[in-house]
């Protein structure tokens, strides 16, 4: 993960933190540092919901697998909440290894995917960076992108607003991320700026939350069965 | 990165492996309506599913088979025949317990069809549309419209029964012996008799020998059809039911190995609680093990490189007590290639964890033509110069090994910045297709056990 490396001038960030399990709440209260604020904890869908509407909190740290509402975890959240766009912004933050749960998470508009094995800093940081309207790739993330996407020379995209395939540099900078890379030394790699990095991710995140590629919703079936 | 020239990649799935074409390839998810993205009965989405086509095509073609009368009458046979469910879970379903997840899955959202208000809006503006006919002078025999009406109405009753079965489930018993149940039952056969009735007997009240007989005949018939889908689901439900046993009993063995361990491991973790490396690599092998089967559909031993990867890095934590991520992209068969460069990635990540510093990360990547493997970690790096000539580790293990197979091996490393082993090997397919004369064509068998003769004195 890269997300340390962000001056901290800023305010703190005000969080609601969503999980089912008390003791994990309880060790991402505590993990988190300075540059985050707390400010609620929720346990189910039903009641996330509600309580990032009441609390508007700048970022939702999210677990995926969540009990209530119809069954959706933290992708149902997230559909639920859209109409607090772009004041609440979600941070996807799960046990699951699972591509096509993570990737439901994401296409309900979270804007990033942490494991829970995260640090305490690194978590803060990638909140910051969420809140700031950026998006957090890890490299599992990154990893399922490739996947969804395709890897061969024929899935690059040929014009600039193909939703359905990667550009040839958004699919350059998918693989260092997934080969353990930190935005800066991605940035470096390519020669390129960690704004332009970032750049390169936010438009993937866009891809995956908007693309109608037929493989893309398939793909978790077709995965499924593997 | 570059890509190696080469013949263009295949995609994904068509380069899936042959041998094991069976495990691998997806199989026909079965012809079920699902409840998700539905328009009306689901017919087309389930029918787009089940042949693989997209959703769109069918729907066009059965509105164009509907135009001439055909495309209604299939889609309401299917309507009535085909049961409701989602066809990628039954398609899970149907592989053996052990090898999937267990996790439940996320549900999409259910997007219902208001089917009762829009029939209802139908038959009150065909209701509407008689009405305003009547006044236009056009005259509708409502001599045997009536009759034709209360039959039809007869039969969706007691066909209507087959769907909500299927649909809400809340009637757990098997047979349909519910008041519900015999009421529709009960309710369509007295209003496919009355219909009959007055069908066959409104001309004249003096009914002639033939006429009676041919009322007989119709309501058998309607008998027949009212009586259908009732043994319809008597036999399915009671598949069901011997199905949902036996997954049961696969559920509580597989149960059953998750508790065994997880408690072993909890008991070795108490045992050991001085020995804080010793409990961390115990978590951490149990937290693997969890994951694997909670988060995965595991695949067939042998027909996995993914799997053979990340088993290869279990091993390589559980030895040296230090955590490495994982990515892998795509998947294949092994093959005698795919072992070799294995075995040279699994030495490089053996000098990630003993020499170098965490994090360290695996990227493993199957293309249609090569397999890449990238191993990172953020140790003091080294030159490969300054290695001594007799140090075997890398150059012959490492390096030797892949360069051999006609692979290529890279190691970039700086000081400050860590050490990344760039491993890759030509796909068996395509390596065949360049050079067939050099070597005899490899059967990409994986259960081919590797030559001995590979394994370095190392």
């Amino acid at each position: 993960m890269t997300t340390t490396d962000k001056p901290t001038t800023h305010e703190p960030v005000d969080v609601l933190i969503v999980d089912d399990h008390l003791m994990f709440r309880a060790g991402v209260r505590a993990s988190l540092d300075d540059r985050v604020r707390v400010v609620g904890e929720s346990a189910d869908v039903d009641s996330a919901v509600d309580a990032a509407h009441a609390l508007r909190p700048a970022v939702v740290l999210l677990d995926v697998h969540l009990p209530g509402g119809l069954g959706g975890g933290g992708a149902e959240v997230a559909r639920r909440c859209a109409d607090l766009a772009p004041g609440t912004r979600f941070l996807a933050l799960s046990v699951s290894d699972a591509a096509e749960d993570v990737v439901a998470v994401i296409r309900a508009g979270a804007r990033g995917y942490v494991t829970k094995a995260i640090t305490g800093p690194e978590l803060s940081g990638a909140v910051q960076r969420v809140a700031a309207g950026d998006a957090v790739f890890s490299p599992r993330l990154a990893g399922f992108v490739l996947d969804a996407f395709g890897t061969g020379l024929g899935d690059v995209a040929i014009a600039d607003d193909e939703l359905d395939r990667l550009s040839a540099r958004e699919q350059e900078v998918m693989r260092l991320i997934a080969r353990g890379y930190t935005y800066r030394e991605v940035a470096s790699k390519l020669f390129i700026s960690v704004k332009t990095v970032e750049t390169h991710v936010s438009a993937v995140l866009r891809k995956l939350q908007l693309s109608s590629r037929h493989e893309l919703t398939r793909w978790a079936a077709a995965r499924r069965i593997l | 990165m570059t890509n190696p020239p080469g013949p263009p990649p295949a995609p994904p799935q068509a380069a899936a492996p042959g041998p094991h074409a069976a495990a691998t390839d997806p199989s026909r998810p079965p012809l079920l309506r699902p409840e998700a993205g539905r328009r009306l009965g689901g017919v087309c989405v389930g029918v787009a599913t089940h042949v693989g086509i997209p959703v769109r095509t069918v729907r066009l073609a059965m509105v164009l088979a509907g135009l001439s009368g055909i495309g209604i009458v299939l889609y309401v046979f299917w309507w009535i025949t085909v049961p409701v469910g989602d066809p990628h879970v039954a398609a899970e379903e149907s592989r053996p317990a052990e090898l999937q997840r267990l996790a439940r899955r996320l549900h999409g959202e259910r997007r219902t069809f208001p089917v009762r208000d829009v029939l209802a809006g139908a038959i009150l503006l065909a209701a509407a549309g008689v009405l305003v006919g009547e006044r236009l002078g056009w005259h509708l025999e409502a001599g045997w419209a009536l009759p034709v009406l209360v039959l039809l109405a007869g039969l969706a009753l007691a066909w209507s029964q087959l769907d909500a079965a299927q649909r809400g489930r809340m009637l757990s018993q098997a047979g349909g012996r519910t008041p519900g149940s015999v009421l529709r039952l009960g309710g369509g056969l007295l209003l496919v008799l009355v219909g009959a009735l007055l069908l066959v007997g409104r001309t004249s009240s003096t009914a002639d020998m033939a006429r009676a007989w041919v009322a007989a005949v119709v309501v058998l018939a309607g008998a027949a059809l009212v009586l259908a889908p009732w043994w319809l689901r008597l036999a399915r439900a009671l598949g069901d039911e011997r199905a949902a046993r036996a997954r049961e009993a696969e559920r509580a063995d597989i149960a059953a190995h998750l508790h065994d361990s997880v408690l072993q491991t909890l008991a070795l973790i108490r045992a050991s609680a001085d020995d804080a490396d010793q409990v961390a690599r115990l978590a951490r092998a149990q937290e693997r093990e969890l994951r694997e089967w909670l988060y995965t559909d595991r695949a067939v031993s042998g027909t996995s490189l993914a799997a053979d990867v990340r088993e290869l890095v279990g091993q390589v934590e559980d030895a040296h007590a230090v955590p490495v991520e994982v990515v892998v992209v795509g998947d294949c068969a092994p093959d005698d290639g795919t072992s070799a460069l294995l075995r040279a990635a699994r030495e490089a990540l053996l000098n990630a964890v003993r020499h170098g510093a965490p994090p360290v990360s695996l990227y493993l990547e199957v293309r249609g033509d090569a397999v890449e493997v990238f191993v990172r970690d953020r140790g003091d790096g080294f030159d490969l110069d300054d290695v001594p000539h007799d140090r075997f580790g890398v150059r012959e293990s490492i390096l030797g090994r892949v360069q051999r197979r006609g692979g290529s091996a890279v190691v970039e490393s700086r000081p400050g910045w860590g050490t990344e082993v760039h491993l890759e090997m030509p796909r068996a397919a395509s390596r065949e297709r360049e050079a067939p004369p050099a070597e005899p064509a490899r059967p990409s068998d994986p259960s081919t056990p590797s030559t001995p003769s590979e394994e370095t004195p190392a």
